[in-house]
């Protein structure tokens, strides 16, 4: 392999930056040869295919949202609010920002609690938490599609869940998914069954960040276990807890598949998320409204991640 | 308020402190692994039991749904079944070719635009890399994307769909190893310049294999989202002839609950060999995948 080998003393002396000095040396570090004046040749492939099939879709959105656009015309024009208007008279709006704000909240409080519990049992690293790691992980792996048909079916009326309640208290055929709130309530849990793996291996590399010396010393002040985790470990945790909380919530947000998988929205509407009204315009060549609806998911993520990602952070600083 | 309690009195005796601590963790070991069974047995055996299980009983006997054996065993007829009527060859082809590509493309491309967003000082590049990676957190816009792949040409076609699939994950790698590398000492590739190395030498030779930890991070996530993709799927991709895994096993699962119930056999046996390909993967390199999630790519 042939190599060009430059003095670099040559090109210090061509560089005229190099009269500024050590300090103005280690600002340009990364191009000590001038070599490494324009990174963008690196930065554009990568660049170019998310603005093309991210960004600008996401900014076109804020147009269509507020245009006639259906299937059956070619045409697509300027209308105002009337779609959202529309939405509002259909009884869709409102219920179905209602419905996504509940389940993102029970979703994402199921799987911060469960999963922090967790990773409090499977915090050391041996073999058996290891094992245990592992085997907690498998629903992350699944389709949230698949979660959604495993699930239908154990909390079907004659499911196992009903027949384990069964057990105790005599005959049991509750339709988990047949009724308004336990349907959608059900359906979050599904949401966070099926993510909560990951959730605690984010909980764990936490914990693991904390030094134990805060630890030995609480214990050397006589702190339990308890006061130990909420007033030493649950504070330190705080960057993985804004992470888990916001991508847990935000995500759940745009939550569709397992929705698809079981309830459909149903029964009634009860579970009719945004992502689920939005398919069902798109499907019925109302693309437009879909568009609106496909924004007022937007604008929630901003509406509420921006204001609970501050808070957070807000909250480490103080710990 | 400070981390450690000061009202509580010092305690002297270091070593008791640590001894007691160590033997009751000690008693209580046998409790927890008992507990941390239960739950896995509740939280993931009993599901994955009723799943593979099921898929393995003939339609009425699936139908009570029980965690009992199968007394007639339909296991090869319900799989075959699945793989004849539910487009599962095709599927699992098309899911190959556009998973493996996305990754690839995803992991190179991403990997080096974040070595230029984390060396570059320049205020442009900063910019440009908020806009790029607001794609992690923001929901894609699925519509005009739609629109979009209209006007070229490419809409319901694999093509378009890796595209998107491509543009709209690059950011969480982006993201990811930008802040690897920005923690990184640059030295190693100021000397490997001053050896007259080009910049893709460099990028090749020093940074990505540096870069291997976070990566294997992005790869994990992007198999686990991409491969179980659903919603973009159910808008870019039309009939059966493009349809991935998820999409085939919600075409086969709508077509089947036509029938008057759930014909949770065929169901449970067409879920169970869509997820395969990802937990043989997960079974190899399970160990690994848990470590490095849990080493934590997430720094605040």
């Amino acid at each position: 392999m042939t190599m060009k080998i430059q003095p670099m003393v040559d090109n210090e002396a061509a560089d005229p930056s190099r009269k500024a000095g050590r300090q103005r040396l280690r600002a340009d570090r990364g191009s000590p040869r001038g070599l490494h004046r324009h990174w963008w040749p690196f930065a554009i492939p990568a660049v170019a295919l998310t603005w093309l099939f991210f960004l600008i879709p996401f900014v076109l959105n804020i147009r269509f949202a507020f245009t006639q656009w259906t299937g059956f015309s070619d045409v697509i024009s300027w209308n105002g609010l009337k779609n959202f208007r529309g939405l509002i008279d259909q009884g869709i709006l409102w219920k179905s920002i209602e419905v996504t704000l509940v389940y993102a909240g029970i979703a994402m409080v199921i799987q911060n609690v469960f999963s922090l519990g967790m990773a409090v049992l499977l915090q050391r690293t041996n073999r058996i938490n290891s094992f245990f790691r592992s085997v907690f992980f498998l629903p992350v792996l699944l389709s949230p599609l698949a979660a959604g048909y495993i699930w239908s079916a154990i909390l079907s009326p004659t499911g196992p869940l009903n027949n384990a309640i069964g057990l105790v208290f005599g005959n049991f055929d509750y339709a988990w998914l047949g009724h308004p709130f336990a349907a959608l309530a059900s359906v979050a849990f599904i949401d966070a069954w099926k993510w909560s793996g990951l959730v605690t291996l984010v909980y764990i590399a936490g914990l693991n960040a904390i030094p134990d010396s805060l630890s030995e010393a609480a214990v050397i002040d006589g702190a339990n276990a308890w006061q130990r985790f909420w007033r030493i470990k649950f504070r330190l945790l705080a960057p993985a807890f804004t992470f888990s909380v916001v991508v847990t919530f935000i995500g759940a947000l745009g939550a569709f598949d397992i929705v698809q998988a079981t309830t459909q929205g149903g029964p009634g509407n009860a579970t009719t998320v945004l992502n689920i009204a939005m398919f069902s315009q798109y499907a019925g060549g109302f693309f437009g409204t879909a568009s609106s609806l496909s924004l007022v998911v937007t604008i929630l993520v901003i509406a509420l991640g921006v204001p609970l990602i501050a808070f957070l952070r807000r909250r480490e600083v103080e710990a | 308020m400070s981390a450690v309690p000061s009202e509580l009195p010092v305690q002297a005796d270091r070593r008791r402190g640590g001894t007691s601590r160590r033997s009751s963790r000690r008693r209580r070991e046998p409790m927890r692994v008992a507990v941390l069974t239960c739950l896995a047995l509740v939280w993931v055996g009993i599901p994955m039991w009723l799943l593979v299980i099921n898929s393995a009983k003939p339609y009425t006997e699936a139908s009570h749904l029980s965690l009992s054996l199968p007394k007639r065993w339909m296991l090869i007829d319900n799989y075959k079944y699945v793989i004849e009527k539910g487009n599962y060859p095709q599927a699992l082809l098309n899911s190959l070719i556009i998973v493996v590509p996305t990754i690839v493309v995803v992991v190179l491309l991403g990997s080096m635009a974040a070595w230029a967003f984390a060396r570059s000082r320049r205020t442009s590049m900063k910019i440009v890399y908020n806009l790029t990676v607001l794609s992690v957190l923001l929901p894609p816009a699925v519509l005009p994307t739609v629109y979009m792949l209209q006007v070229v040409g490419i809409d319901g076609t694999r093509l378009g769909y890796f595209l998107v699939m491509t543009g709209t994950r690059l950011g969480v790698v982006v993201f990811l190893a930008t802040g690897f590398i920005r923690a990184m000492p640059q030295d190693l590739e100021e000397a490997a310049a001053i050896d007259g190395a080009s910049r893709l030498q460099i990028y090749r030779v020093v940074v990505l294999p540096l870069l291997l930890p976070v990566l294997l991070v992005g790869c994990i996530i992007l198999i686990i989202t991409i491969w179980n993709e659903f919603f973009f799927a159910s808008f870019l991709l039309h009939g059966s002839d493009s349809a991935t895994l998820p999409l085939a096993l919600y075409q086969f699962a709508s077509s089947s609950a036509d029938v008057a119930a759930m014909r949770w056999d065929l169901i449970f046996a067409h879920v169970v060999m869509t997820s395969l390909p990802v937990i043989v993967a997960y079974l190899f390199v399970q160990r690994r995948v848990v470590a490095g999630l849990s080493e934590g790519a997430v720094k605040g």
